[in-house]
């Protein structure tokens, strides 16, 4: 509560929704125009969701060990799950035909 | 989240320890639910990763109209989470009517994404898409394209209905405006992984 | 929080109901899960004797097993598939009905609040709503006994393609194997609750003085599996509706083409079965420590009071315990040495599986250290303690064989993998829990157990559950493969007394355990009145009265002034001094 009353006025809010809408309308002609790339399209990606954690959820303006308590661990365990590509681009070449 | 009155506050200094982030427990929960949450739509967009790599023939059906209305229903649901936060200021300045407006505008927001996204569900079922076939390839598009854009679909409308029912409780003044600000983080977080899906379910299978 | 106003303006529930079924209170909710732990305990105990008995006297009848499953016991005798039935739901409700409820669910949900002096949980309707959703779960899971075909014949792990393609798999692999999918599915929603519900306890219901270096063991134990539980079961979560989308709609997440199964070309493709193991495991790994590190804590918490010293660093336990919950993500494919994993990714896994015993040494060493020399005192509890070590240690060190992956290769599919995970998962979580349980039942239900009794228990049990586990490591070494109902080759024909002197050993440990059950009864209804603090231990929740009132401290907020274990301090006024005593400490030169 306390963060969120530290926010006066919507001011910011609005300019990130404007951005968070101009990078999804980015993504979408660049994918038309140059075919979607796996890692610009994620780069925009996370870059839109960190606009939407910081300045929609205000996780920025919470303690910072909130911060380091929830996104480390959080980004650690999906890193983690990254071990599970090798086998997959394996199938690949391993598949019958 | 489901408690009401929230009049006794236990914390006050000398009787309790001091809350670590200094937030009320049940957004400390809502945070939480929201990490497990992503590691859940995580673990599944590997899933879908994990399974296109290893299918040669990946189809990528997604034409213009299609992504067009991808993009509307990223507008809507990035508009709802503007709404939502409009709610939340007004809860926190007192407003009650106006909270309860906008509380509602974004659920009525989810409800046309709902909709847009199950008119899109409905055109692909038309045109052969199942979860085990359809007419362009590797049969794993559909299953992978379902689950997860259901998975997601599930969460908007859990949302829609608990921004109704917070809503309503709101206005009849059993809860604070914490509560709104609680929700609208989950608001948030679907939106957020929308903004995953859009990219690797759509973008990635667009038609080049 | 709320629950604090509800406790203002309402009066503790009256009718049976709201007092004992669908109760708020985190004491009734830890004793709901305790009952559903004890439950599924004895059943899978008693299905692991039947499985036992069945590998040695295959053709011996036993009357009554029809009555279970009239196909998959004809006359009493279990085909090879009902073994496998029975196997699968032995493993599904000892690793997560009773190592994860027992432990961390029971014992944490009834003492958590206390040892931090909390009137409750930070949402007592959470908690309920989560023991609830648990007890669906295992309903559920049960359910699967009742199906035509019975339970599912994949084992605990569900393997794909054989748990996903559906009957043709064999009996039980159609609707029984579907029930299993749901009711893991409604566990990991229930577990997401308790998770939630723990750490927010933890961190922000903390009487004033208990800082977070000033909670007991036990409670940081709780906490860190808590921490661990949150994003493990999230994996596991998708993983399960996928492998039910796999059965019911069709898809084929975990089934690669051109499967042959029942000499029927399954209509699946595009999946792995690699992907269902990897995600199971990622979580998979993650619950061994979610069912050992609350036993962990316990027993440093009953082993601290037994010794009258604390252990030769707070703060090194605690940080090996994170240490573990850390590491526990990184080693999930050592279970999947011998899946045709990458081997690359095999020696990516076998370096922090090794390292991770650096931790668990770490805190043996400390448990061992502080215990040399101190004057223990036997009482169950802590006989029990020191079972959990030896288990602990005797479980552990054939972990190191299995680490490595070319040692694996040989060991994984035999009964060694069986003796490991038993003793080091199975039997030492156990132990912390009797341990548990003959320590905080005094507080618990205001009665004390038969010391006796309990003694005769933990000897019986102790030497019986080497006497089961150890052989099987002779037997994994002799090339024994496991999950299969008779030794068909010849080179598994000389061990067969080996498999007759385990099985006489379940029966006879199996029937001592119904001593612990007689006594727990007993002790309910008869046993000596307990007092307040019978073990004069330090922490909060030895003083509040045994049992305690329904708000844990009669509406007033407790005052901590002191480190959980003041045990034998030298000038203070006796031999120990409680969390809550304003006593000073005399600073030791």
């Amino acid at each position: 509560m306390n963060a969120a009353e530290k926010s006066n006025g919507m001011a910011a809010t609005y300019v990130v929704y404007v951005v968070i809408l101009a990078q999804a309308v980015f993504q979408v002609v660049f994918a038309f125009e140059m075919g979607p790339s796996l890692v610009l399209m994620m780069m925009i990606g996370v870059l839109q969701g960190s606009l939407a954690v910081l300045y929609f959820m205000h996780l920025g303006q919470e303690r910072p060990s909130l911060v380091l308590a929830l996104i480390p661990y959080t980004i650690f365990v999906l890193f983690m799950l990254n071990m599970i590509w090798s086998d997959s681009f394996r199938l690949l070449h391993m598949r019958p035909h | 989240m489901s408690q009401a009155n929230l009049a006794v506050d236990p914390h006050a200094p000398g009787v309790m320890e001091e809350r670590p982030f200094a937030i009320p427990s049940s957004k400390l929960v809502m945070w939480l639910f929201i990490i497990s949450d992503a590691v859940t739509f995580g673990a599944i967009l590997f899933a879908y990763g994990y399974v296109r790599n290893a299918s040669p023939d990946w189809p990528t059906p997604f034409e213009g109209p299609s992504i067009w209305n991808t993009l509307l229903m990223t507008f809507i649901l990035v508009t709802s989470s503007l709404t939502v936060l409009i709610a939340v200021k007004a809860a926190q300045d007192e407003d009650r009517a106006r909270a309860f407006r906008w509380t509602i505008l974004t659920a009525v927001l989810g409800v046309m994404f709902t909709a847009l996204h199950l008119r899109e569900w409905m055109d692909l079922i038309g045109k052969g898409v199942r979860t085990f076939q359809n007419p362009w390839g590797a049969p794993m598009f559909g299953a992978t394209f379902f689950s997860i854009t259901g998975l997601h679909m599930a969460h908007v409308i859990g949302g829609v209905i608990a921004l109704i029912a917070v809503g309503l409780i709101y206005k009849a003044g059993r809860y604070s405006a914490k509560h709104i600000e609680v929700l609208s983080l989950y608001w948030h977080f679907v939106d957020l992984v929308w903004m995953f899906v859009v990219p690797l379910v759509y973008l990635m299978n667009m038609k080049r | 929080m709320s629950q604090e106003a509800a406790i203002a303006h309402h009066g503790p529930p009256t009718s049976f109901l709201r007092k004992h079924v669908f109760s708020v209170d985190h004491k009734v909710i830890g004793k709901q899960y305790f009952a559903l732990a004890i439950v599924a305990v004895f059943i899978g105990m008693i299905l692991s004797w039947l499985m036992r008995f069945h590998l040695v006297w295959p053709n011996a009848a036993l009357p009554g097993l029809q009555w279970l499953s009239k196909v998959g016991a004809p006359a009493g005798v279990m085909t090879p598939e009902y073994y496998l039935s029975l196997l699968t739901m032995h493993g599904t409700l000892m690793v997560f009905f009773v190592l994860t409820n027992a432990p961390f669910a029971a014992f944490g949900n009834y003492f958590l609040p206390i040892q931090i002096g909390a009137e409750d949980m930070a949402f007592p309707r959470f908690n309920m709503m989560s023991f609830w959703t648990t007890f669906a779960a295992f309903v559920v899971l049960m359910a699967a006994f009742f199906v035509p075909d019975g339970p599912p014949i994949s084992g605990w792990t569900a393997y794909a393609p054989l748990s996903a393609v559906g009957s043709d798999a064999g009996p039980g692999q159609g609707l029984g194997q579907t029930l299993w999918g749901l009711s893991i599915a409604i566990f990991c929603i229930a577990s997401l609750l308790g998770s939630l519900n723990f750490i927010s306890t933890t961190l922000d219901l903390r009487a004033k003085g208990m800082t977070l270096m000033r909670m007991p063991v036990s409670t940081w134990a709780w906490f860190i599996t808590s921490c661990i539980a949150l994003l493990a079961f999230a994996v596991l979560l998708p993983a399960c509706l996928l492998l039910v989308l796999d059965r019911i709609a069709g898809t084929s997440f975990f089934i690669p083409a051109g499967l042959v199964i029942s000499d029927r070309l399954q209509p699946h493709s595009g999946g792995s079965p690699l992907l269902w193991q990897h995600l199971f495991w990622f979580f998979g790994h993650p619950e061994v420590y979610i069912a050992i590190l609350p036993a962990m804590g316990i027993v440093s918490h009953i082993l601290i009071n037994s010794m009258r010293r604390p252990l030769l660093s707070h703060k090194v336990v605690i940080g090996s315990m994170m240490a573990i919950g850390f590491l526990s993500y990184m080693v999930w494919g050592h279970h999947m040495f011998v899946s045709g994993m990458n081997p690359f990714s095999a020696l990516v896994f076998s370096f922090p599986t090794l390292v991770i015993t650096i931790p668990a040494t770490v805190l043996t060493l400390i448990w061992l250290g502080s215990l040399y020399g101190s004057r223990l005192q036997i009482t169950t509890a802590s006989l029990f303690s020191l079972g959990f070590i030896s288990m602990f240690v005797s479980g552990g060190v054939s972990g190191f064989f299995l680490a490595q992956p070319s040692i694996d290769i040989y060991l994984h599919a035999t009964y060694f993998v069986v003796g490991h995970f038993h003793l080091v998962m199975g039997v030492a979580a156990i132990f912390g829990i009797f341990a548990a349980t003959y320590f905080w039942f005094p507080k618990m239900s205001g009665r004390m157990m038969n010391e006796t009794l309990g003694k005769i228990h933990f000897w019986f049990t102790f030497v019986g559950a080497y006497c089961i586990f150890m052989p099987f490591h002779y037997l994994g070494l002799a090339g024994n493969v496991r999950r299969t109902s008779s030794f068909v080759y010849d080179y598994a024909q000389p061990l067969i007394p080996v498999h007759k002197f385990i099985t006489i050993a379940a029966l006879c440990t199996g029937a001592v355990q119904f001593i612990f059950l007689i006594n727990l009864l007993y002790s309910r209804f008869k046993g000596a009145p307990a007092p307040d603090n019978p073990w004069n231990a330090t922490s909060l929740e030895w003083t509040v009265p045994s049992p305690p009132p329904w708000n844990n401290f009669g509406g007033k907020h407790p005052v901590v002034y002191h480190d959980p274990y003041q045990y034998g301090v030298e000038g203070a006024s006796g031999d120990f001094i409680m969390q809550n005593s304003p006593e000073k400490v005399p600073v030791r030169s």
